[in-house]
């Protein structure tokens, strides 16, 4: 029997999303029996790969880069899973959405920098006019709230859904 | 100046102010409401004022309400002693010498007369004007007034509002007299309760039984209020009533304090009606002044008061509860009930509060009685209701009429039907509270149960017409928008939820919705009716809910195809010409290019978009022109014939060649796939050439010798010459179309044989099959239909004609079939069943048909074709028509009158419409629908059976040129689509460098116009009737565009 | 003491006082029916209608806080329809302003937290507004972020039914709609609070708090407020 493919990824957030992911503990090796992971800030995978089982989203839309290996992400995988409240909700990343991104890039990098005062512009992926969940931009199947979500629901989630099943995350999670 | 204390006082008022109403000398009354003033009567009464005083005349001059046809203001009483009083029209401050001329020789200018009253009926008195001026009509005898019955408005526009004394006249406070001698209101009550009187605010409960709550309620203090915070956009009643008539509202408020024991009364009125609120201040100091109103009144020992509060302008504070709270000197926000007003209103106290309109039925009720109410009206809502009528009707203003009055007799009989020959789509009725219902609906009965049941409300009033220029997702974030932006607040579904559905609909009119917003739109609605607090929230959804229940397909326009059909959604539009034109060409940037002089790129733009535009440049109905913007200057832009002037141009000049060659360059590199089109007609060809153009490998399939279909076989050639055609024939066939011709599928060649040979079929026969009335003769030789006859005449074929033919049937065949037989040397007589501005043929084609000597017989429906002992035909009796009830399409429907005309023919030509083959569609074994077209999905174009697709007139029925093409380009693109599994159709347009800024000054000159071979030369001969634009006169009409293509931030 | 009614929650029979709304005798009955702008001991007002019940014989849904219990009434607390309007409703309140909870310094003690994992919320299916909001942190004990705001309206009721000063009430309209210290005046300037807590106790969420907590800090104590103003009468 082929390992189904589970692809995880770290757009705006702050990687606790995957730290919590790492602390499943043991589950992750009832995870790995059934499963590779083919993609993700855990694997040395340069593009993301095609017909991926489950996909594990940290993190807000931000950038356009964001937005498009976002959709990258929902043509290849069959199940996507916004894991974590900035991937759900925006949360922390979304708290920039009242300021004109240029006036915020200038506070930061001019008037904030001690030197090379300068908005960088190159290299760089342009930000969104706002950060937001990922269901604003693409459907999303299963969320898992949490800041980050608890080990227990992620595994439980990850279990349910390679065992083919939507789990119900109502009584898992804690929403806001 | 007389305070009425007795019977002998009263009389002595109303004597004095009926001398006022009907002086012994000629009196003049300037119609000055809010509409009249706005209009310019201010003036109109200054110039009377002076023209009188400079001649020193003894005529007396007065101010009063509003008539109700706001559409003709500022409108005019005049009363000569003996005469009837005339109403007249549109009077400017200029007309008032000639107006007292007239006056002062006995007679009124006939030219601005809109009516004549003999008698009025104010309800509470009648009032004998005098006879004569029977040229001007009886004002029951205008449209606008057929049907009314004025209970409420029984006073406006007659009266002077602001003299308490022409009220009295006309029995005003006579109710009240007598329920303050009667001292019964015990009995008052009953009987208001026996007129089963409404509410008028909307919600509709009863009046007498919350009368009697508020009677029953024990307190040493309760209050009246009169809720006139009129604000749905689009409803003026309470105002005009106020203006017109303030003391009927004060007296009804006066009955209802005496009767229910409160002795307060409170009007809440909005401060944006200024007038009404002067008028009400000073008929409150009037009603004082004549012990109507205050300490003991009319001197039986009862006190009332009455006062004013103006509202601030919060739509929420004309909730019954958030208006209390608003008086109380807090925010106007609305609180739970119960408890109800009744029990703890106003400040605490048992109030009772009602609509203007409603305090205005109190009076007529107490005089005439519970049973004259109840016979007006249906059986569970008794009396009248003003509406305002507005939006897309040509007479709008305000109409009193019986409840359960059906919507249409309002919109077409009232109203006069949408403008500009529009056909009107739906009617908004309750304001932002209410829903809309849909034209296909409008027999509905206009009262509270009725409108209900179909998602609406009657509300205050509020009755707003719409055409097809209107987008119905665009009303409902319309009216989403005002009812978010009036929301208090308060409670969470009403503060974000519409705020959420906002949200919703702006995605709707970006073009950016999904499916899923709409279910999401429908939930959201729902839990936003189901739980807001108050009134506001609770119907804030309806105006989404109706229109997703009644036009839902127009939001699955806006989701799936990314169109509005009505052109309103900026963002899914290029301008509105390309948004009405079914083949969606370029329209400004073929006039910009050529106007810019690139003629060349202007022909391949054009041809890009449309590979006939030569044919169409002549046939083509132009739906274009009917939504261009040049028409708020002049006249649209004439873009049809400058398209045909530019391929002519090219047609003619030896770089078609040349122009072919560009185009075959655009064409994407073969894809292998094999498509059959089956039809050469309009649809296929167009079909056939972009799928050849996409690169797929095409083949046309057609019955017929030669490509074209009605274009070559219906079309006579003095509109389309048939090297024209062959011209634009060409360039398809250049580009590497096949035909196939003399093979009819169906017949020569089986579904199932096509099916195996290629990737893709598109089925376009359209509508060869004349259809046919049954009436008695009509298998007599010389009856002939017209189809069959046009074809022969195209084939050249000799047909057997006689010298006197007669056409039934009033569309574009008929009106073909008569010009080619007069060609014939016939003399034709054309027999239509309903008026001329009913026919759905060309106007332009009817006009030429009447210029060559068609006689035209209008209201004719044929009866029999009589035939002689040869077999042949003697005449055709027909049937005189009266046009009878609006139907659904919104025309009057002909009703025979028995009375039968005969006309002596040898030919009767049947034009009567055209229908799809209906054996060859059944034997294909696609799925039919009941009108006999093929059923496919709107944005696809599929059939029932996998790759097969069809359109045009075998999908739509019978239409027009344009229309079939637009479907045939749709088709390749779609058949591209699943093919290809891409989009790939925008890859065929070339860059073009045009200027894409709107003029800074367009061009000032008019619309040009074509020109026409003079009518007694042309019908001579089958050439060319119409010669196309000159060189000069295209380039003027380019520079005409004003460009509503052009967007901010573009150059 | 008025006469007892006898009325049905969810098929349960309860007695409760005349004058009782059905909140209370579901509650008598051992229903919690959620609510976010109710508090036992204040007016009730309607506003989060969150409470809406299903009552036998009337088409329409009734707000349980403000509606009387009648004697021989059936109600249905929970159902189908109500879940799914309720749990639009919280959607609603978090899309409305920015509850960026994990930052919150009532993380975890927020009622509107609370009931959103008590009926399943677990995304916001609505656009989220980020409207730009201030925090008013002029009061040298308290601060009010508009972020966090519900208009609940409970601060409001608490401090004038119960402390007497009417410092809160909101301004404006519709989305527009803010919490205002006294005519607009910063907290800090306000001549009639009398910095007694009562509001930061009674706040459902993390809007009014005290200064000098970190996020999670904040557990508040809306029960006590409660029972001060019930045995002061209120609410009747």
């Amino acid at each position: 029997m082929s390992k189904a493919k589970i692809a995880t990824c770290w757009l705006d957030g702050c990687s606790g999303c995957h730290m919590s992911l790492l602390d499943l503990d043991e589950t992750l090796i009832q995870v790995a029996r059934k499963a590779d992971i083919v993609f993700g800030p855990l694997v040395d995978a340069q593009e993301f790969p095609e017909g991926v089982d489950v996909a594990l989203v940290e993190g807000a839309v931000s950038s356009y880069d964001d937005q498009r290996l976002l959709q990258t992400i929902r043509r290849r995988s069959q199940v996507l899973v916004a894991l974590g409240d900035c991937a759900v909700t925006g949360n922390v990343s979304s708290m920039r959405n009242g300021i004109p991104v240029k006036k915020l890039l200038e506070r930061i990098y001019v008037q904030g920098a001690a030197e090379a005062q300068a908005v960088p512009s190159d290299g760089v992926p342009g930000l969104l006019k706002q950060a937001g969940p990922l269901h604003e931009t693409v459907k999303v199947d299963l969320h898992i709230p949490g800041c980050p979500p608890k080990p227990d629901a992620i595994g439980f989630a990850v279990l349910e859904l390679l065992e083919g099943r939507k789990p119900d995350m109502a009584s898992k999670v804690k929403f806001g | 100046m007389t305070r009425i204390a007795d019977l002998s006082t009263f009389n002595t008022v109303h004597e004095d102010g009926l001398a006022k109403l009907l002086p012994p000398r000629p009196r003049i009354a300037v119609g000055m409401g809010t509409c009249g003033t706005g209009h310019g009567a201010e003036g109109v009464f200054h110039a009377f004022s002076a023209e009188i005083g400079n001649r020193g005349l003894g005529i007396s001059l007065a101010r009063t309400g509003c008539f109700g046809i706001c559409a003709e203001e500022p409108l005019v009483n005049v009363w000569i002693p003996g005469k009837p009083l005339v109403i007249l029209r549109k009077v400017q401050p200029h007309d008032a010498g000639a107006i007292l001329d007239a006056i002062t020789s006995g007679a009124v200018p006939f030219d601005l007369a809109l009516c004549r009253i003999e008698e009025w009926d104010h309800i509470t008195a009648h009032i004998k004007y005098g006879t004569g001026f029977e040229e001007i009509p009886l004002w029951s005898d205008v449209p606008f007034f057929k049907g009314q019955k004025k209970i409420v408005l029984r006073h406006c526009g007659l009266i002077s509002p602001g003299d308490i004394e022409e009220y009295i006249a006309v029995g005003g406070y006579q109710a009240l007299y007598k329920v303050l001698i009667d001292g019964n209101p015990v009995g008052v009550i009953e009987q208001i309760k026996g007129s089963k009187l409404r509410g008028r605010g909307g919600a509709g409960y009863q009046t007498g039984i919350k009368w009697e709550f508020l009677r029953a309620a024990q307190a040493e203090q309760k209050y009246l209020i009169c809720n006139a915070d009129e604000g749905d956009p689009g409803a003026y009643m309470n105002r005009n009533e106020i203006e017109g008539d303030p003391h009927s509202l004060l007296e009804g408020m006066i009955i209802g304090g005496y009767v229910t024991g409160a002795t307060e009364g409170i009007i809440y009125i909005r401060a944006e009606y200024p007038l009404a609120v002067h008028r009400l201040q000073s008929a409150i100091q009037q009603a004082r002044d004549y012990g109507l109103l205050g300490q003991n009144i009319l001197g039986r020992g009862f006190d009332f008061h009455v006062s004013l509060v103006e509202g601030a302008g919060a739509f929420v504070c004309g909730e019954e509860t958030a208006l209390i709270r608003s008086l109380e000197g807090k925010a106007g926000r609305p609180a739970p009930r119960p408890p109800y007003p009744a029990e703890k209103g106003l400040y605490g106290k048992p109030t009772n509060i009602n609509n203007v309109e409603t305090w205005y039925n109190i009076a007529p009720i107490i005089i005439k009685g519970a049973s004259w109410f109840t016979d007006t009206g249906s059986p569970r809502s008794s009396g009248t209701k003003v509406f305002s009528l507005v939006g897309k009707v040509n007479s709008t203003g305000l109409v009193e009429m019986p409840l359960g009055t059906p919507l249409k007799t309002f919109v077409y009989a009232i109203g006069g039907g949408a403008p500009n020959g529009k056909s009107v789509k739906a009617v908004q009725t309750g304001g932002p509270s209410g829903g809309c219902i849909p034209q296909e609906m409008l027999d509905t009965p206009v009262d509270y149960e009725s409108l209900a049941a179909l998602g609406s409300i009657m509300g205050s009033g509020g009755m707003v017409v719409m055409d097809e220029d209107n987008c119905m997702v665009d009303v409902a974030r319309y009216f989403i928008e005002f009812t978010h932006s009036e929301s208090c607040g308060k409670c969470v579904p009403c503060r974000v939820g519409l705020d959420k559905s906002l949200a919703l609909l702006n995605r709707f009119t970006r073009g950016a919705a999904t499916v899923q917003d709409l279910a999401m739109l429908d939930e959201l609605s729902r839990m936003i009716r189901d739980t807001s607090l108050c009134g506001l929230g609770q119907t804030a959804p309806n105006p989404v809910l109706t229109t997703m229940r009644h036009f839902r397909h127009e939001f699955e326009d806006h989701i799936r195809a990314h169109r509005c059909r009505a052109g309103v959604c900026q963002d899914l539009a290029l301008s509105p010409c390309e948004n009405s034109c079914p083949l969606h060409m370029n329209i400004p940037r073929f006039l910009e290019l050529y106007k810019e002089d690139k003629i060349e790129e202007a022909f391949l733009s054009v041809v890009l978009d449309n590979p006939l535009p030569a044919s169409t440049g002549r046939v083509c109905q132009h739906p274009c022109e009917n939504r261009c913007r040049r028409v708020g200057i002049d006249e649209a832009v004439n873009m049809r014939e400058v398209h045909r002037y530019i391929a002519d141009a090219i047609y003619a000049s030896n770089r078609y060649p040349a122009l072919i060659e560009q185009v075959r360059a655009r064409m994407l590199p073969p894809t292998g796939k094999r498509v059959a089109v089956v039809g050469a007609g309009p649809t296929g060809l167009a079909c056939a050439y972009y799928l050849a153009l996409l690169g797929h490998e095409t083949t046309v399939y057609d019955g017929n010798a030669e490509a074209g279909g009605m274009l070559r076989y219906v079309l006579p050639d003095y509109r389309l010459p048939k090297e024209v055609l062959r011209k634009e024939l060409e360039l398809i066939e250049a580009i590497g179309v096949k035909f196939v011709f003399n093979t009819q599928v169906g017949r020569d060649l089986s579904l199932n044989e096509i099916d195996a040979a290629y990737d893709a079929v598109f089925l376009s026969i359209g509508t060869w099959k004349e259809a046919w009335v049954y009436l008695p003769g009509t298998e007599l030789r010389g009856v002939i239909p017209a189809l069959p006859f046009l074809e022969s005449v195209a084939k050249n074929e000799p047909v057997a004609l006689g010298k006197t033919v007669a056409v039934i049937g009033g569309g574009n065949a008929a009106i073909d079939s008569a010009r080619t037989a007069l060609r014939l040397g016939s003399g034709v007589t054309i027999i239509y069943r309903r008026e001329r501005k009913d026919m759905p043929a060309i106007p332009e084609e009817t006009e030429a048909a009447e210029a060559e000597g068609a006689e035209m017989v209008f209201l004719a429906a044929p009866h029999r074709i009589i035939g002689n002992a040869a077999g042949g035909v003697q005449a055709v009796e027909v049937v005189r028509t009266t046009l009878g009830e609006f139907d659904s399409s919104g025309r009057r429907r002909p009703v025979p009158t028995g009375e039968v005309i005969r006309f002596e023919c040898d030919t009767v030509i049947l034009a009567v419409g055209e229908t799809v083959d209906l054996d060859f569609v059944k034997a294909s074994g696609l799925k039919i629908k009941e009108a006999g077209t093929i059923e496919v999905d709107r944005y696809t174009l599929e059939t029932s059976r996998d790759k097969f697709y069809a359109g045009g007139d075998v999908i739509s029925g019978a239409s027009n040129v344009s229309n079939a093409m637009g479907y045939g380009k749709k088709a390749a693109r779609k058949i591209d689509d699943r093919l290809m599994g891409a989009h790939r159709f925008g890859q065929l347009l070339p860059e073009f460098d045009y200027d894409k800024s709107p003029p800074s000054c367009p061009s000032g000159s008019g619309r040009h116009r074509v020109s026409e071979l003079p009518a007694l030369e042309r019908v001579k001969t089958f050439a060319e009737a119409v010669a196309g634009l000159s060189p000069v006169e295209a380039m003027e009409e380019a520079c005409r565009c004003l460009r509503c293509d052009a967007r901010n931030g573009d150059n | 003491m008025a006469h007892q009614i006898s009325i049905r929650i969810d098929g349960k029979l309860v007695k409760v006082s005349a004058g009782s709304s059905i909140l209370d005798a579901a509650l008598a009955a051992g229903k919690d029916i959620p609510a976010l702008c109710h508090m036992k001991g204040l007016s009730a007002v309607g506003a989060c209608r969150l409470c809406v019940v299903e009552l036998a014989g009337v088409g329409r849904l009734l707000p349980a806080c403000t509606t009387p219990a009648a004697d021989g009434m059936s109600v249905t607390t929970v159902s189908q329809k109500l879940t799914k309007y309720r749990r639009m409703i919280l959607e609603m309140l978090f899309a409305e302003r920015n509850h960026v909870c994990s930052v919150c310094v009532s993380n975890n003690h927020c009622e509107l937290q609370a009931l959103a994992a008590r009926l399943g919320v677990t995304n916001v299916r609505f656009a989220y507004s980020y409207p730009k909001l201030s925090a008013d942190t002029s009061h040298p004990r308290f601060v009010l972020d508009h972020n966090r705001c519900i208009l609940c309206t409970r601060c409001v009721r608490v401090c004038a039914e119960l402390e007497g000063a009417h410092v809160w009430d909101v301004m404006s309209r519709g989305t527009g709609s803010r919490l205002v210290c006294d005519m607009n005046q910063p907290w800090g300037a306000s001549k009639g609070c009398t910095s007694c807590g009562k509001c930061v106790q009674a706040c459902p969420t993390g809007a009014l708090a005290e200064k000098g907590w970190c996020v999670e800090e904040m557990a508040k104590q809306p029960a006590r407020v409660s029972r001060l103003a019930v045995i002061r009468g209120g609410g009747q």
